[in-house]
């Protein structure tokens, strides 16, 4: 048996196509593939927060559901602790439940607007037994909620739309501190709140990584977020990932053109720093249905050559832990 | 056991969680709190109708002939008179709520209890069971119902009360299904429900946890929908002259007080109060409908609050 | 500064909501100027008022809201003391909504609903209005194919752009823009930000530039208005107020705005307060690092320290 040092958690060659429109198969049905051979790992050595940056339609948010079971994959298979999701789910369901654990983005529509707050941690508690009576049940429940620094009297007893978008999120946190998972996929878990109240929940995030060793696929649009929490990042284009690497590596020295587009898209908050030059019109693309070859970035990108429209470049293992899906960098033979 | 005693726990607290659900929407609206007092006094009327007309009838039943005098009029004993067959009317009128009253609810419970099974089977396992259940409904949908209902009561010359009240049930709960699958497609996409999935929550507890409770008031919509079409059908038979006669309800009765022309004599009330018994039914059913859905869509509400 | 350089002036704007439980105040006592051929910013988390502002100056507020006192001067007159704009909407004055990129009507072509826009509001045959959409579109950076498209076959940045050329068609003086670029990726942001910037350089018109994101309002505007709890705190000149920011709030929630160069980004503590409700005296007091006593007895006024440059703080007298 090989000393294969495993994963936490492993995405191999995921392909996901959604059939939209039509009755019975028949009329108007079209695909759209949201992800396309999509493989990544997320190392289990040492608790690490790894962020998947893209923009709407990337298929970054397909990723989180095919992660937590919500949705099967239509090619490929994802490995948790080396085993097939899908057995997790089928086996070892509550296990697996209560080791990989999910932020949403939405703080409002998460919660069910009939019960109160603390149902959400309450159903934890049941679920999985983490208390042998009601008095415990209460008290975990309030632990968990001083543990990310809210007041149990503030929030017990109320229903979600008496409690603001920041609150909320932070609910979220002391769920997951209740049920201590493994790996927590966030999907653009502060998007929703307030810029002032962000770093409250971010800094949360990142005590509890320290405090019960956990990572976190961390999902977002946003760079500088990206940029903030993460440890590695992973870019992703039109599904499709494009670069992988240290985050302040991909930030501070993006390889892929179209990270390089994103980082210089940021937009600055000093007056003094504009953006240099200004985007073409070629820029704005008229949405159409994908190409089944060529670089997903082709159509946009300044160095587009004659291979990117014919051929798909892989990821390429360039220095430093860094990849990129270039033809710039060569390719892979 | 054990486990009984967990299941009727269980079972209270679902019930009391309903019960504070549906007081917490009707208390929010003048329109569903006068609906569902009326409403409820109605069926308070009709539930102590047989001790009421113990005491007065002294043990008689009130459909019993003969008991007193033929058609006279109103006075302090009968206040409302009494008819050709010799019945006191106001005991009659009070028999005739219960019995409209049971037929509506039986066949509108009946009906609803249908309705939103077929609802999740078809809105939250999807697939084969929606194409069966969706041709179903639609099928009855397009059927006629007033023509079937007519030519059902003119075969059948007799029928006891929990039959037709099944009858009518089964003519009335497609409407409501419709209502609640398409809620119920809504519902389930609500992340809320992915919360409750990855929580560990089973199939049937997200539905009677997570959607049920958010599907109160359709279901509540369907129930007073499917009552007054039972109702309205049921008294729309009545009137000519279809029906069994045994049976007693308001519509029944309407129909015998212009029968031995009450009408063209003049003797107004005992068909005045009947009517609007009958009325009051379907307006409390609909400002009880009609409250809830301004409570759900607050742009028909002018000024917040009111 | 000459009468004629300013655009819109607004003064002491209140716009109140009737409930039962009293009044909601989300904008209680706003004052500014807009300067013509300038875009102007309006930066402010949820809840600061806003969007209510807009709709205020607008003459938008449906009930239960209702203006309570205040007036909008435009082109020498009080928009609030008019009968209604309706005759000036998209002609002098044009409004792009929150989230208008996905209002768009989904049945009828771009051409068609733009030429619909232009016909109601301005008496000229068909062909002219549509001679006018399409210079417009090509105006706005879009392909001429745009027009016969459906609002469904464009992207979120293209349907934005439409939005924007429909409500410059007819050359408007003062475009409303709230929240345009908030729900875009970052690269579409910054080309719909360019257009924007591209109404005041290429066709000398005034912009007011709603919305919470301070990154954007760095990149685009040249003045710059920060709002709390119904009322506006700072105003400056975008190099003043980001570079050396005089109100407290400024300062955290320019702070709060994460960037590539820093490593540390802090909160606010606390919770922006409740319209119904705003604290006596300076309403940003109770969460203020700097709060001292007459802070929480008397709302400080908003007076101009320097040219250009207004506060609301008793720390900056």
């Amino acid at each position: 048996m090989t000393n294969v040092e495993q994963s936490l958690l492993e995405l191999e060659n995921i392909t996901k196509v959604f059939k939209i429109g039509g009755g019975l198969g028949l009329m108007g049905r079209r695909s759209i593939k949201a992800l396309k051979d999509v493989s990544f790992a997320i190392s289990g050595r040492n608790p690490i927060i790894t962020t998947l940056v893209g923009e709407s339609g990337s298929g970054k948010s397909t990723i989180a559901k095919l992660v937590m079971g919500l949705l099967e994959p239509t090619q490929g298979q994802i490995l948790y602790k080396g085993r097939d999701v899908r057995l997790w789910l089928k086996n070892d369901r509550m296990t697996y439940r209560r080791e990989v654990q999910m932020i949403f983005q939405d703080p409002y529509s998460v919660y069910n607007p009939f019960y109160r707050v603390e149902r959400v941690l309450h159903l934890v508690v049941r679920n999985f037994g983490l208390a042998s009576s009601s008095s415990e049940a209460r008290n975990l429940v309030a632990e968990s909620m001083e543990a990310m620094g809210l007041r149990p009297e503030d929030l017990l007893g109320r229903f979600p739309h008496q409690l603001s978008g920041g609150e909320r999120q932070r609910l979220m946190l002391s769920r997951i501190f209740l049920m201590k998972p493994s790996l927590v996929v966030a999907d653009e878990p502060v998007s929703m709140i307030d810029v002032s109240l962000r770093s409250i929940f971010l800094d949360n995030l990142l005590d509890l990584k320290k405090r019960l060793e956990m990572s976190c696929l961390y999902i977002t649009h946003d760079l500088n977020i990206a940029h903030y929490v993460g440890d590695e990042m992973i870019v992703l284009c039109e599904g499709t990932i494009v670069e992988t690497g240290e985050a302040e590596s991909v930030v501070g020295d993006p390889l892929h053109p179209y990270t390089r587009l994103l980082v210089s898209s940021i937009p600055i908050p000093d007056p003094r720093e504009k953006w240099k030059t200004s985007l073409g019109v070629e820029d704005i693309t008229l949405k159409k249905f994908e190409a089944e070859q060529g670089c997903v970035f082709s159509n946009r990108c300044p160095h587009r050559m004659e291979i990117c429209i014919r051929e798909t470049p892989s990821l390429i293992s360039l220095e430093a832990d860094r990849q990129a899906a270039c033809f710039l960098y060569g390719k892979e033979e | 056991m054990d486990f009984g005693g967990k299941l009727i726990t269980s079972t209270l607290r679902s019930l009391a969680r309903f019960a504070r659900g549906f007081l917490t929407y009707m208390r929010l609206n003048t329109k569903t709190m006068v609906g569902s007092v009326a409403f409820f006094s109605l069926i308070a009327l009709a539930a102590l109708e047989p001790s009421i007309n113990y005491i007065l009838l002294s043990g008689h039943s009130p459909t019993e002939m003969g008991l007193f005098e033929r058609t006279l009029l109103p006075s302090f004993e009968h206040p409302l008179g009494t008819d050709a067959t010799g019945r006191d009317l106001l005991s009659l009128v009070l028999a005739g709520l219960r019995f409209s009253m049971i037929i509506a609810v039986i066949s509108g419970s009946v009906a609803t209890l249908v309705a939103v099974s077929v609802a999740f089977l078809a809105g939250y396992k999807g697939g084969i069971y929606d194409h069966i259940l969706r041709s179903v409904t639609d099928t009855i949908l397009v059927i006629p119902i007033y023509p079937i209902a007519a030519i059902a009561a003119a075969y059948v010359r007799r029928i006891d009360l929990f039959t037709m009240s099944m009858f009518l049930a089964v003519l009335t709960w497609p409407w409501a299904a419709r209502t609640i699958r398409a809620q119920i497609l809504t519902l389930k996409e609500m992340v809320y429900v992915d919360l409750a999935k990855i929580s560990g929550l089973s199939d049937y507890g997200i539905m009677f946890r997570e959607i049920l409770p958010n599907l109160l008031p359709f279901i509540v919509v369907g129930f007073g929908n499917a009552l007054m079409g039972s109702l309205f059908i049921e008294t729309g038979l009545r009137l000519i002259g279809l029906g069994p006669t045994e049976i007693m309800t308001l519509g029944m009765l309407v129909n015998l007080l212009i029968n031995w022309g009450f009408l063209s004599l003049g003797r107004y009330s005992p068909i005045v109060v009947t009517t609007f018994l009958l009325v009051l039914i379907f307006v409390s059913v609909n400002l009880l409908n009609i409250g809830l859905d301004e409570v759900f869509n607050p742009r028909l509400k002018k000024v917040t609050g009111l | 500064m000459r009468a004629v350089d300013r655009m819109i002036e607004v003064e002491d704007l209140r716009v109140y909501y009737k409930s039962v439980l009293g009044d909601y105040k989300p904008v209680d006592g706003v004052s500014f100027t807009v300067n013509a051929n300038e875009v102007f910013g309006l930066a402010g988390e949820s809840g600061c008022g806003k969007s209510t502002f807009v709709e205020g100056i607008l003459r938008l507020v449906k009930p239960p809201g209702y203006i309570k006192s205040g007036k909008v001067i435009f082109k020498d007159q009080d928009l609030l003391s008019l009968k209604d704009i309706s005759d000036l909407r998209w002609k002098e004055i044009s409004y792009i909504p929150q989230g208008s990129m996905n209002s768009l009507n989904p049945v009828l072509r771009i051409e068609e609903q733009m030429i619909d826009a232009v016909t109601s509001h301005v008496d000229i045959a068909e062909t002219e209005a549509r001679e006018m959409v399409l210079s417009n579109l090509k105006e706005v950076g879009l392909p001429i194919d745009v027009a016969r498209m459906y609002p469904h076959e464009l992207s979120g940045g293209m349907k934005q752009r439409v939005v924007i050329a429909a409500a410059t068609l007819l050359k408007p003086s003062l475009v409303v823009a709230d929240e345009p670029v908030t729900a875009l990726d970052v690269v579409v942001q910054r080309s719909i930000i360019q257009s924007i910037a591209e109404l005041r350089d290429k066709f000398g018109m005034t912009v007011i530039f709603v919305a919470h994101d301070l990154a954007a309002h760095a990149e685009l505007v040249d003045r710059i208005a920060i709002m709390y709890a119904g009322k506006i705190m700072e105003i400056g000149s975008v190099h003043d107020v980001f570079l050396d920011p005089l109100h407290p709030y400024s300062k955290l929630l320019i702070a709060a705005v994460p960037s590539l160069k820093k490593k540390v980004v802090k909160g606010i503590p606390g919770l922006p307060p409740s319209p119904l409700n705003w604290p006596v005296g300076c309403r940003f007091h109770p969460r203020c690092p700097q709060a001292f006593a007459k802070c929480s007895e008397e709302l400080p006024s908003f007076e101009e320290v320097e040219t250009g440059r207004f506060v609301a703080c008793y720390l900056c007298r």
